[in-house]
């Protein structure tokens, strides 16, 4: 699986694409707020001005410069959806590896709490929770998190017990390898296309629901991620701001989603290996 | 009755009171209680007297059960924004969403089937790969980009179709006008989402199909001298419907959220819209009845879904 796979991902048209638009996006994300030359919360520019040298975007509504929202929004967007992704990541691993090597009844109360959880709605629960709590965007990505380990933890399970019989880690047991030993030194390494897969997969859909929730008014309206803009954004989609307001944080929210469903398409060519030979 | 069914069963029951003790029991976590929620931040003062008569009304204490028995009589609360019994309105925008999303996966599923069954039966060739290039691209489309530009350009730039609703607005239509009036409504909340949802299918459709040819039964049908079309549906693609009923499925399931953004940028009034309306004015119990409604019917879907497999693929009743 090791080095083959990466020298095969690297030939990958998709997964070249997808990654040098996430590392565009992590770029944005990472320096953009650095290029806004205003405050996005500055409002003392005259509203719904057209784009100027002083305001590439123009100006929205509430008299704030729209590039300088767009350039924080993003990193509020991906920055919820890498928080999610990474802590739903971490939980699957965890779960998924604990309930491998454990088995019995850990592994059936664990894999009985993952089927219950990925029978309930994601986002109906975040819903009710927002509604109700008005709790900070962490936690809902936490809770989020929470909700979507299953999936990962499913499949980085399945992945493991065979791994566990495979021709090199049965000898390392024979040897006398404890478990911590094995799940340390080649289950967690050897599964870490899984991961990459698990995480650039919920890393999307929590980037959907953030934007999802934040266009559903759920999300404090000062806080301006790509949601909430565009959600102001379409008020006003009549007048002939929308190719300066509307238009950007929507080509922003699909660059994002693109490249990470460029590479959730590429990661899962290459784990069906019946089809790799097949693809075109 | 498979037995796959019958061992998801416990998870859907236990998933499905979660969810009823949740509705249940999250308001009363809620600080303060709905009278300070609904008029704390509301221009009407409440003198002592109308205070303690709200309070008295809503503070009445219904343990889980009486919950339960109440949701079954359907009477699942009375909105405060609407001044409508919950079940009303979620009952009146039901068809909408209905109407909307069942079209949409209809058209999406039938014609995703049928495009990726062909893509897989001619790979190699030079359209087929564009076709995949184009599907793949529009996957990483979300649907909130597809519906604004759609209602950009079709319903204000070139005012083909209404920008929003479902029919005109106390029109005198025939039958005929009135169903042509709908028609016309739906087109662009409905193209939004088979542009989102095709691209899956397409996707699903074609790697599923080319697995089956792989499989020995369709050299074996060739050798059979059987046509072209009978080889390539009635051995082929029946066998790779599996994976798409299961996508159609979940895709159900995902009913009002899959409808909320775009019902609410083409402003049609079904079950997201009125999510969304609720949202914004804090009504509470319709929220809850119309977040408690979807969960549920995602629940109701999937178990019906586990039995469905069993009569589709009867190499899932034998398995262990």
């Amino acid at each position: 699986m090791h080095r083959d796979s990466w020298r095969e991902l690297k030939q990958d048209q998709w997964f070249i694409a997808g990654s040098a638009t996430a590392l565009l996006c992590l770029f944005l994300v990472v320096a953009g707020p650095w290029f806004a030359s205003h405050d996005p919360n500055d409002i003392s520019f005259s509203p719904l001005s057209a784009p100027s040298t002083e305001h590439w975007l123009g100006v929205n509504d509430g008299a704030m410069d729209i590039l300088a929202e767009l350039l924080h929004g993003m990193r509020k967007t991906a920055g919820f959806g890498l928080l999610s992704g990474s802590a739903g990541l971490g939980l699957g691993i965890f779960i998924g590896l604990a309930a491998a090597c454990f088995g019995g009844m850990a592994e059936r109360f664990l894999m009985g709490l993952g089927e219950i959880l990925l029978a309930i709605l994601a986002v109906m629960i975040l819903i009710l929770a927002a509604m109700f709590f008005r709790p900070a965007p962490v936690v809902l990505a936490f809770l989020l998190a929470f909700l979507s380990w299953p999936t990962t933890a499913k499949a980085i399970r399945a992945q493991a017990l065979l791994r566990k019989e495979s021709l090199h880690v049965r000898p390392a047991r024979q040897m006398g390898a404890s478990s911590a030993y094995i799940l340390l030194r080649h289950l967690l390494p050897e599964l870490y296309l899984l991961y990459l897969m698990g995480f650039a997969g919920k890393v999307r859909s929590a980037v959907l629901m953030e934007a999802s929730l934040a266009f559903l008014g759920l999300l404090d309206p000062n806080r301006k991620s790509l949601g909430i803009i565009i959600k102001y954004a379409l008020k006003y989609y009549y007048l002939d701001v929308r190719f300066n307001w509307l238009l950007p944080p929507i080509a922003c929210l699909t660059l994002l989603v693109m490249s990470l469903t460029c590479l959730v398409i590429s990661l899962e060519k290459l784990f069906d290996p019946r089809l790799r030979e097949w693809w075109w | 009755m498979t037995r796959a069914f019958l061992r998801m069963l416990p998870a859907y029951l236990l998933a499905g009171l979660t969810l009823i003790a949740l509705s249940h029991a999250l308001p009363r976590f809620m600080p303060g209680d709905f009278v300070t929620a609904m008029c704390s931040g509301s221009h009407v003062v409440l003198n002592g007297e109308e205070d303690a008569e709200l309070r008295r009304r809503y503070a009445h204490e219904e343990g889980c059960f009486q919950y339960l028995a109440r949701l079954c009589r359907l009477d699942w609360g009375y909105s405060q924004a609407f001044m409508t019994p919950v079940s009303r309105l979620i009952l009146d925008a039901l068809p909408w969403t209905l109407l909307l999303m069942g079209t949409a996966h209809l058209i999406s599923t039938a014609l995703g089937f049928a495009a990726g069954v062909e893509a897989a039966w001619r790979r190699g060739q030079a359209a087929q790969k564009i076709s995949v290039e184009v599907m793949t691209i529009l996957e990483g489309v979300p649907e909130i980009a597809t519906g604004v530009l759609l209602l950009l350009v079709f319903a204000l730039k070139l005012g083909w179709s209404p920008a929003a609703g479902a029919e005109t607005a106390y029109a005198q239509h025939g039958t005929w006008q009135r169903v042509l009036d709908v028609a016309n409504h739906l087109v662009l909340p409905l193209s939004t989402l088979v542009v989102a949802y095709l691209p899956g299918n397409f996707l699903l459709a074609r790697w599923s199909m080319l697995l089956v040819l792989k499989a020995p039964f369709m050299e074996t049908a060739r050798a059979k001298g059987l046509p072209p079309l009978r080889v390539r549906y009635a051995h082929g693609a029946c066998n790779a419907l599996l994976p798409l009923v299961t996508r159609l499925g979940l895709r159900i399931a995902f009913m009002v959220t899959g409808a909320v953004v775009v019902e609410t940028i083409h402003s049609y009034p079904g079950l997201g819209t009125l999510l969304f309306n609720a949202i914004a004015r804090r009504d509470i119990p319709l929220v809850q009845g119309i977040v408690l409604f979807s969960s549920i019917t995602f629940l109701a879907v999937n178990m019906g879904l586990e039995l469905f497999y069993g009569w589709l693929d009867p190499r899932l009743k034998h398995a262990s």
